[in-house]
């Protein structure tokens, strides 16, 4: 039978937006995911480490640390939802034919992934509301349930990819039409997983320096401690993630690796501003690591890891249309923007913006006025 | 026609579609109401100044956010994955109609979930006032989002303009957009009420119960008078076809409509009798069973609404095995086969007719038949020999099942009764 690549028409129905503003919304709300994704997994990795060094050393300062990461472990699971879903709404509309068709191909482990989260969020529930109570537990709590979410960025990476090359559908479908493959054969899936992993563990160290920041004022040993620990969270990982991002680079097909050296401007000006950005992080936190007054040196270095993060994300744009490029023409993409309903839904967000605020502010802003008659 | 498709043994796509969605709507609705029940019960306890009741709805809010905030949202991504893999083509339309509809749930959503961790996160440290305010943005946030939900849902049943204008406000406010929204709401504070009976076994201890049921009661008894006629006027505003399904034109349907109306009185005169008159006899075992039959209502509800759209995933537009009937004609000219990217016979001859007719099933009818599964096609075929079943196919929508048009060849017909038939000559060998 003929070998060309089955693609599924693009939806009938016209796209209700301009193309620029739900890319844009996409690699937004896409950030905010990864970024809460970060802690969520980094946290609960370092928590468990720290877990098992307290353990080991019999060390108060791992205790404290871990038992405030505890705490931050659940709701940053809640924001990773969150805002999962939204990226997950742009996906569809930008890319649907090549996302569903991938997602059917694995539906199985797709599925998994809802069991999976319910479980690890219930463990870090469990990690959470009974710390004290769970005692000797708590490592390996902590440690299955930061695993178990970790297992479904693989799933993930995995359809990530498969969307973007059509030419193994076919194959695998008509081999196996139960929806149970994988797409691990993929050479540059392990390496991009891993690459978003040991960066999960540096942003967690970053939020781990927060913390020995906010401990110095009431105890100045902890909060040195804690910094210190954080940087090295930061660093190690981020060295690792040198050379695994430079496996993921030439893991790629030779033709997506020009793009990065000159073939695509974007694509290298990305890049470049990524790797510089990283280099002075680093270098920041290393001086950080053994100064006197690292607070200024620290949030530099932070904010050009948030650079970096942008720009990995936006190349990681560039890649995705690299691939789809002799799929998808946007040109050929019918737009009839709801200009009415993208208005009220900007106004809302930004409404819901400022409540949230609103309601952060009211609930850690001021001290807390417990009301003299305690009922309970 | 346009996605692969994938088969789910037994239970079928749709079952699972119908699973995934009946936990979530358990779930949803009470993340509704029980907003609601959080900040009334609050204040009653303040302006009782009664500790038992406050202390009840403390825990009670623990219980809550654990499972909404979890299960809740995770269950509500399991509908989106489900219908995406189950239903592509329909999701994809949906989507291209509605992002901006979900975009805007996407932020109550966000509120929500915010507000409830707060609400739970800040209850000895903030005053009153402001924690009942947190707790009203969460009740708020979470009503809004199923004020936007509605209209999408409601929408896959009766189109109504959007059919002719294709405009958003058409496809949101369509005919059934109010009626449905009165059931939910209503359905949606007996929810708070029925949970709120099952976590006060739990909570209170037994001598101080008797208030804490009697007030959970009230948020059942009187909303379960009103949800028959709610109901009744959801059924008012359906379509002709959908009426007469539900009323006994597929018989499982009415059945399970009946089924749920009975267990609805059940539930109504347990609540009456142990939740309200004989408070001491309500045990935890009460409070399952109350919840479970309460499950069960849902269910019903859930089915029936499911299977009144037959044959349409989303009415007049697209067949629920995903071809959209604008296409129908130029389908129907070079054949299914032809017509679908997914399958490796597109001309039929004599060698592969048999397999050819198995794709064409897979194609067209697996979406509501499953083999050996869910309306199973083997006994709605045992005495037909092949040509009456070729026959049945060409002319599908004069059977009783409420089937779609057959948009193939007659060739592919034959194909399809060919396969069919491989099962009669099975079982004839078997016997
Ligand atoms: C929209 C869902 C749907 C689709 C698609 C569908 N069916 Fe059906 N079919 C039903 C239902 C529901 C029944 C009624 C079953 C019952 O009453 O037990 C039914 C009944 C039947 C019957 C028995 C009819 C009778 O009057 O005895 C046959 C035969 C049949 N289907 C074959 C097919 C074939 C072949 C296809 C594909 C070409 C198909 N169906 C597609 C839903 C569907
Ligand atoms: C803790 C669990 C999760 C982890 C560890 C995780 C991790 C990841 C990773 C690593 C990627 C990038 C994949 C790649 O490019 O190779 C990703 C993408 C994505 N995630 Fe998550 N995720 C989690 C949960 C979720 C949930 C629950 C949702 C949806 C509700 C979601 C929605 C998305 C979407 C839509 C993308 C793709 C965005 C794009 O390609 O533009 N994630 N996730």
């Amino acid at each position: 039978m003929e070998t060309q690549v089955i693609i599924p028409d693009i939806d009938p129905i016209s796209v209700p937006a301009p193309i620029w503003l739900l890319k844009i919304l996409l690699l937004l709300t896409f950030t905010l995911h990864i970024l809460a994704m970060n802690v969520a997994v980094g946290g609960g990795l370092i928590a468990a480490v720290t877990e098992f060094l307290g353990k080991k050393n019999n060390s108060q300062n791992h205790f404290e640390l871990s038992r405030s990461i505890s705490k931050m472990l659940p709701p940053f699971t809640a924001f990773t939802i969150t805002l999962g879903v939204a990226p997950l709404l742009f996906l569809q509309v930008l890319y649907g034919n090549f996302f569903y068709t991938s997602t059917i191909l694995i539906a199985w482990p797709w599925l998994s992934i809802i069991v999976i989260f319910i479980l690890a969020y219930y463990g870090y529930y469990l990690y959470s509301f009974r710390w004290e109570k769970l005692e000797g537990k708590r490592f390996v709590v902590v440690l299955i349930s930061a695993l178990l979410l970790a297992v479904i960025g693989l799933i993930y990476t995995q359809n990530i990819v498969l969307m973007l090359t059509p030419e193994k559908w076919k194959e695998i479908y008509f081999n196996n039409p139960h929806g149970t493959s994988l797409n691990l054969s993929d050479p540059t899936v392990i390496p991009r997983y891993l690459h978003f992993m040991v960066a999960a563990l540096a942003v967690a160290g970053l939020v781990v320096i927060m913390w020995g920041i906010k401990k110095i004022k009431i105890n100045e040993s902890l909060g040195k401690w804690g910094i210190r620990y954080g940087i090295l969270w930061f660093i190690v990982p981020t060295l690792l993630n040198i050379i695994i991002g430079l496996w993921f680079l030439i893991s790629l097909p030779k033709n997506f690796i020009m793009l990065f050296m000159g073939e695509n401007i974007y694509a290298t000006v990305y890049f470049m501003i990524a790797l510089l950005a990283m280099f002075v992080s680093l270098i920041l936190m290393f001086v950080a690591l053994n100064s006197a007054k690292p607070l200024a040196k620290i949030i530099i270095g932070k904010v050009f890891l948030l650079l970096t993060i942008v720009m990995m994300v936006l190349m990681r744009h560039e890649l995705r249309e690299a691939y789809l490029q002799p799929y998808l023409n946007w040109d050929k993409v019918q737009v009839e923007p709801q200009w009415g309903v993208i208005t009220i839904f900007i106004i809302l967000l930004l409404a819901g913006i400022v409540t949230v605020i609103w309601m952060l502010k009211k609930s850690f802003g001021q001290k807390s006025n417990v009301d003299p008659v305690e009922l309970s | 026609m346009n996605y692969p498709i994938w088969e789910v043994p037994i239970i079928g796509g749709g079952w699972l579609i119908g699973i995934v969605a009946i936990i979530h709507v358990f779930v949803s609705h009470f993340a509704v109401g029980g907003g609601l029940f959080l900040v009334l019960t609050e204040i009653k306890a303040y302006k009782n100044n009664d500790p038992i009741i406050l202390n009840y709805v403390k825990k009670h809010s623990k219980f809550f956010l654990l499972l909404t905030i979890v299960f809740g949202a995770l269950t509500g991504v399991a509908i989106w994955f489900t219908i995406g893999l189950v239903n592509p083509q329909a999701t994809s339309a949906l989507i291209h109609i509605f992002v901006w509809g979900w975009a805007i749930e996407w932020v109550f959503f966000f509120v929500e979930i915010a507000a409830v961790m707060l609400y739970y996160y800040t209850w000895d440290k903030l005053d009153h006032k402001t924690h009942l305010i947190i707790g009203w943005i969460y009740f708020i946030a979470a009503l809004l989002s199923m004020v936007i939900i509605n209209g999408i849902l409601s929408f896959m049943l009766t189109p109504g303009k959007w059919i002719e204008t294709r405009s958003f406000w058409d496809g949101f406010f369509n005919p059934t957009y109010l009626s449905s929204l009165a059931v939910r709401i209503v359905t949606a504070i007996v929810m708070a009420g029925i949970y709120g009976l099952l976590t006060a076994t739990f909570i209170v201890e037994k001598n101080n119960r008797h208030n804490v049921l009697k007030y959970s009661s009230k948020w059942v008894l009187p909303f379960m008078l009103i949800l028959p006629v709610v109901s009744l006027w959801y059924y008012f505003t359906l379509p002709d076809i959908p009426k007469e399904i539900a009323l006994g034109g597929i018989s499982f349907v009415s059945q399970t409509a009946i089924i749920g109306i009975i267990v609805g009185f059940l539930v109504f005169l347990i609540v009456l009798i142990f939740g309200y008159f004989n408070t001491r006899l309500f045990t935890k075992l009460i409070g399952i069973v109350v919840m479970i039959l309460g499950l069960s209502i849902m269910f019903a509800g859930e089915r029936v609404r499911e299977s009144i759209r037959k044959p349409y995933v989303i009415y007049d537009y697209m067949y629920s095995n995903g071809l959209i009937i604008n296409e129908f004609d130029v389908i129907k000219e070079q054949g299914i086969l032809k017509s679908a990217k997914w399958v490796e016979i597109k001309e039929i001859n004599e060698e592969n007719k048999i397999q050819a007719g198995k794709n064409g099933f897979k194609l067209y009818c697996s979406s509501c038949h499953i083999v050996g599964g869910y309306n199973d096609i083997k006994p709605l075929i045992v005495d037909l020999d092949e040509e009456t079943i070729a026959m049945m196919i060409n002319d599908l929508e004069n059977y009783r099942g409420y089937m779609p048009k057959f948009a193939g060849t007659e060739a592919e017909a034959e194909a399809i009764a060919k396969w069919l038939y491989k099962f009669n000559l099975e079982n004839k060998k078997e016997q």
